[in-house]
Order: C-alpha cells, then structure tokens, then sequence
C-alpha cells in the first residue's frame, strides 16, 4: 500500500478506534467554543505543536491546574504552540464553561465537546488528560500535565518536557503517562 | 470517643504491592477492591453502595483504598468514621502516582472509582472503571464465583 493511503488508513483507523494512540495522526475537527463560535483545528496548521487537553469546571483535580493551565499557555504561545481545552463532560454547558474560564484567567480556547464524541474518539478518560501534536498532527505525547495534582512537589513535568522536546525536534522520552483524574462525564449512549 | 473512633477509621498505608498483599491475604473467596477520593464525587455517591454490599454479601471481601493525599489524610478518616464500613480502608502510601496506578493494574486508565474484583484463586476479572450500580457490581461478582 502506497504510503500515502498507509497514513490514511492509520487516519481513519484512529478516528473510529474509540483510541488514539502515540503515532497516529489526527484528522482535524471542528467544534464550537463557549461562546458558540466554531473552532477549526486546520486554523493551527502551521503552529510548531497542539496542545489538546481535557478539562472540566469541578473535577477538583482539573481545577487544582488551573493557574498551571494558563501558565503553560502563556509561556507556550509565545513559542509557536497551540493549547486548546476541551470540556466534554454532559452537565457542564457553555455558560459555566465561559464563567470558569473567565474566573480562573484560562485564556486559551475551550471547546464544547457535545455528547462527548471526541472524548470517545481520543479515548480520554480522565480530567485533565493531555494530548499533544506535532506540526503534521501526529500524536507524540498523552497523558498528564506532571506528576503532582497539588503542584507543591512536582518532580516531572511531563506536559512541558514532552513539549520541548517536540520544539526542538527531539524524541520525547516520556510519550505516556497516567495520573488520577475525575472521571469524564459522558452522556448515555 | 471521637478521637478514638478517627483514629480507628483506617486501616494503614499501601503502595500497589500492599494493595495486592491485601488482596492476597483473602484468598479463598472472591475481593473486591475499590479505590477512591474524598474529592471524587461519585466516589463519594458510590462508598454508601460498597457498604451496603458488604453488608449484604458476607462471601465477599471488600477492599477499600483512599487514593487522597496524606495531607488530607483527617478528610479521609472523617469522612470514613462516618460511614462506618465493615471493611478495612487504606490510604495510599506517597510515592508516584503512576507507578501504583500500573501497580495495581496496567489496564487501569487512573480514574476514580474503580473496582477490580479478584476471584477466589486471587485472579483479576474484573475491572469497573468510573461509578457502578450495585447490581451491576454484583453481576461482576457473580461472574468471579463462576
């Protein structure tokens, strides 16, 4: 098979697997933000990386990142990186979402995952769940922002380090992580 | 009383090898094994369920294990003192997260509640990640007696 359709068939496989996994490609989406404008993924063709995270409004462990959540799309924007929230949980709607990101000063946009089809598709379990992709929207990193919820003793940032790998055209060395997370609350299918 | 009572509410520390230790310590009748926060709401829906179960199904043994940090270790004790459960609680020993995550099972994603039920030869068979009725908690315990 030419490589072209092996990638393709990868695309496709990802996109309906209910996973995606480290090396697969992502196909693009378009979803609406809080504020009910709709957000193509394709308009962050050419950022150097995309950050994709899961994030809720009362998972108290997605909270406890907040300031480290806009922090990180400070430093990053700066470089060339998209970060991008993503709130897929059922009862948390947009005017809560616009009401939380305001509060806590989350400046990057947030998307309204409805009936939590993209959560289906990346696999994402937990809040917060991060996946990053590089310029040709390959997976290369999920998993945790670092290896402390309560941030007073971090002693892997995991998110940052994976990102400065990918900006520098290196091998991330760390492409998985698990942490603890609130459930994703998904709707009844 | 209340002090006593506090400081009867659990039952020690565990890293992923005392989570299995204890599961072994069971052997001969089905475990179930659930781990949990005070932070976690539907854990916190869901303990009252365990103890109900565990109440009911005297051919069952129930682990219970608080993943809370040990900051919040009085959170913990209070909130089990309240429920009273006729199970031994743990509380997660400090260490990496991850690391007791894969501990206890590689399959486990990290979200809590999750109940793995262990048959009576101390075998996996079961793995309920996220919030589950009672019935369908007894189902899976059902299928571990097979």
């Amino acid at each position: 098979m030419p490589t072209a359709a092996l990638t393709l068939a990868a695309a496709l496989a990802a996109a309906t697997s209910g996973s995606l996994n480290v090396g697969d490609k992502l196909v693009p989406f378009s979803l609406k933000d809080y504020a009910g404008k709709s957000v193509d993924l394709k308009a962050f063709d050419g950022k150097k990386a995309v950050v994709l995270m899961f994030i809720a409004t009362e998972c108290p462990v997605s909270n406890a990142y907040n300031d480290r959540m806009a922090a990180l799309a400070k430093d990053y924007s700066a470089k060339g990186v998209a970060i991008v929230g993503i709130n897929a949980n059922r009862a948390e709607d947009t005017s809560r979402i616009a009401e939380h990101a305001k509060q806590h000063g989350l400046e990057f946009p947030i998307l309204k995952d409805v009936d939590n089809l993209q959560a289906d598709r990346f696999g994402a379990q937990v809040t917060p769940e991060t996946f990053v992709f590089d310029n040709s929207w390959t997976l290369r990193y999920h998993g945790r922002i670092d290896d402390n919820q309560k941030g007073d003793n971090i002693q892997n940032q995991d998110l940052r380090n994976a990102l400065e790998a990918v900006l520098a055209g290196k091998e991330i060395a760390v492409k998985e992580t698990k942490a603890f997370g609130c459930t994703i609350k998904r709707v009844q299918k | 009383m209340t002090a006593l009572l506090l400081a009867a509410a659990l039952a020690g520390q565990v890293d992923a090898t005392g989570v299995h230790r204890a599961v072994a310590a069971q052997k001969g009748r089905p475990v179930l094994v659930n781990l949990w926060a005070t932070w976690c709401a539907p854990c916190v829906e869901e303990f009252p369920t365990l103890v109900a179960l565990a109440r009911d199904r005297k051919d069952v043994a129930v682990v219970s294990i608080s993943i809370d940090d040990s900051s919040d270790r009085k959170a913990v004790e209070t909130f089990v003192a309240r429920q009273d459960p006729p199970f031994p609680v743990y509380l997660k020993a400090n260490g990496d997260d991850e690391a007791f995550i894969d501990g206890v099972d590689r399959e486990w994603s990290g979200v809590v509640p999750v109940t793995l039920i262990f048959d009576r030869s101390g075998k996996r068979v079961a793995l309920l990640q996220g919030e589950h009725s009672k019935a369908e908690i007894e189902k899976a315990l059902e299928e571990a007696k097979r």
